[in-house]
């Protein structure tokens, strides 16, 4: 649209009719993008906080089944410690004992080397160039994890080295399940904390705009514009300043997942989830300024439906 | 075609401010609604562009009764109605052109058909040259002419103008009525409220007459009581 001498506006051919109502005039229109912007950057923070969650209980679970690790510990039942060629002969001692137990698939006894790198997050490089005392380790894998399994590879373990200790990793493995389950919680009350605040927000904004526009509404809805009609106007309004918003929101929260896969993989730090995410996930991130349109669609329809309610 | 029986009407628990109305507009009648301030002209408007809703009496618009109708199913009913308000009541967001053209957008005609008849319509009414024009940057008499142009787009069969000769000098007033005279030639039916004796007195139709609420009918004078009131009775 441009302006013409005297104030006039020229129609241009291409010009086409956006709103009867002037909805996209005026202040409060900036504020509702930015609102749906953080929204829906927190959103994809809790979505993508979800998948990573999922994935590294995924990751752990498949690694534990039907696992269990034995450790010989350098400290016996009596308090005194063993030397090195103790612990490898009580550890050697063991796993072969064990050979025999049925029910078992593989027998791996961990070298310095591999005990060392498992240890490595927490006590550091060196520990293997001192007189650290480094207990024993077997890895074994069962067919299955029934009790007489358990029992025969308990009593065997007994038999050999009484202080020695068996980890199913149940107890743990239990814990983290929790834990995660926890934090999955949290995203999901999260995620529906961000749709209860944008369904205020946008139902705030429209009750205002409704408000501010209430003589022009009136106006229509004397000349015979049914509801939906009308409705279709805030519809659209909150549509595309849901979707703008979301975008932008989106933008941002992609970079910001880059970022922090990024500072993950300079860290090195094993145990930290990993934050790659498969195109399924990515569609769905990418949704989310979709799922944000939606909703401010729904809100804005129910709103004015409910407001025109109360003309006559 | 439109009949009030025993209409009242009352804001809240206050007094009836229209009290047992009792009225016809047959169809292609034309009529003047008149009365002092404070009669209730305003609010029996509201009650004619299904504005307001009465407290009693029975309603009948276009053969249905409106009473018991839905929102849904008023919306018919209010497209066969152009109203021209006191305050005309334009958006100002809009040109002069998306002005007179709402009504016809709003009942879904296709956008040629909205190009074709608001321009002819534009140049009927004097604005032809003010197509793209917003309503801020005009005069009051061609605000109005706008609003008098929207209200009559649709070929309305009933049209209601509230004041509408208000902002206008004698010249353009008495065209105006013309003009409304004309679309009455055409079958709509018109009921127009105003103080304005001179336009009554020169436009010689049937009078509604509100008083304190209450409502009397003045059929249109005689040819020859008419001629006796301006010329003098024979001696």
């Amino acid at each position: 649209m441009k302006l013409k001498k005297g104030g006039e506006r020229v129609l241009g051919k291409a010009q086409k009719r956006r709103y009867d109502l002037p909805l996209n005039k005026g202040s409060g229109t900036g504020f509702l993008v930015i609102l749906i912007a953080l929204m829906t950057f927190l959103g994809m923070l809790a979505l993508a906080s979800s998948f990573a969650l999922s994935a590294m209980t995924a990751r752990w679970s498949s690694g534990l089944e039907n696992r269990l690790t034995i450790e010989i510990p350098t400290r016996q039942v009596d308090g005194s410690l063993l030397d090195k060629k103790g612990v490898f002969t009580l550890t050697r001692d063991i796993a072969n004992g064990l050979h025999g137990i049925p029910g078992i698939t593989n027998i791996h006894v961990l070298s310095e080397e591999e005990i060392g790198k498992l240890v490595e997050p927490w006590l550091g490089k060196d520990l293997l160039q001192g007189d650290f005392p480094i207990p024993g380790i077997i890895a074994v894998e069962t067919s299955d994890m029934e009790s007489r399994t358990l029992q025969n590879i308990h009593g065997k373990i007994k038999t050999v080295a009484p202080h020695a200790r068996m980890d199913t990793h149940e107890e743990w493995l239990n814990d983290l399940l929790r834990f995660t389950g926890a934090l999955n919680l949290a995203a999901i009350i999260l995620a529906l904390v961000i749709g209860v605040t944008m369904v205020t927000a946008v139902g705030g904004a429209v009750r205002s705009r409704l408000a501010i526009h209430r003589a022009e509404v009136e106006l229509l809805h004397l000349m015979g514009a049914s509801d939906r009609y009308i409705t279709r106007q805030f519809q659209r309004h909150s549509l595309i300043l849901a979707l703008r918003g979301g975008f932008i929101g989106a933008v941002f929260g992609a970079l910001f997942l880059v970022l922090i896969g990024w500072v993950a993989g300079q860290m090195g730090v094993a145990i930290l989830p990993d934050f790659r995410l498969d195109p399924v996930q990515m569609m769905l991130l990418a949704m989310i300024p979709l799922v944000a349109g939606l909703i401010a669609t729904v809100t804005a329809r129910w709103t004015v439906t409910r407001v025109l309610t109360t003309f006559p | 075609m439109i009949r009030y029986d025993h209409v009242g009407l009352r804001y809240g628990i206050g007094p009836e401010v229209l009290s047992d109305v009792t009225f016809a507009l047959e169809p292609g009648s034309f009529h003047f609604l008149t009365g002092p301030s404070g009669a209730g002209k305003t609010s029996l408007m509201s009650l004619l562009y299904l504005g307001r809703r009465p407290t009693r009496g029975i309603i009948t618009m276009f053969g249905q009764a409106i009473g018991s109708m839905s929102r849904e199913q008023l919306v018919p009913i209010r497209q066969r109605i152009g109203v021209v308000f006191q305050d005309f009541r334009l958006l100002n967001h809009l040109s002069a052109f998306d002005n007179v053209a709402l009504p016809l957008r709003i009942s879904g005609r296709p956008e040629k058909e909205i190009r074709n008849n608001v321009e002819e319509l534009m140049h009927w009414v004097g604005l032809g040259d003010h197509m793209n024009a917003l309503p801020n940057t005009m005069s009051g008499g061609q605000q109005q002419r706008i609003a008098i142009a929207r209200a009559v787009i649709t070929r309305p069969r009933l049209l209601l103008a509230d004041e509408p000769t208000g902002n206008l000098d004698d010249e353009i007033g008495f065209r105006l009525m013309h003009l409304f005279e004309q679309l009455n030639r055409m079958g709509t039916t018109i009921l127009i409220a105003t103080h304005n004796q001179v336009m009554m007195d020169s436009f010689n139709h049937t009078r509604l007459i509100l008083d304190k609420g209450h409502l009397r009918v003045e059929q249109p004078e005689t040819p020859v009581a008419l001629r006796d009131k301006i010329i003098g009775g024979a001696p």
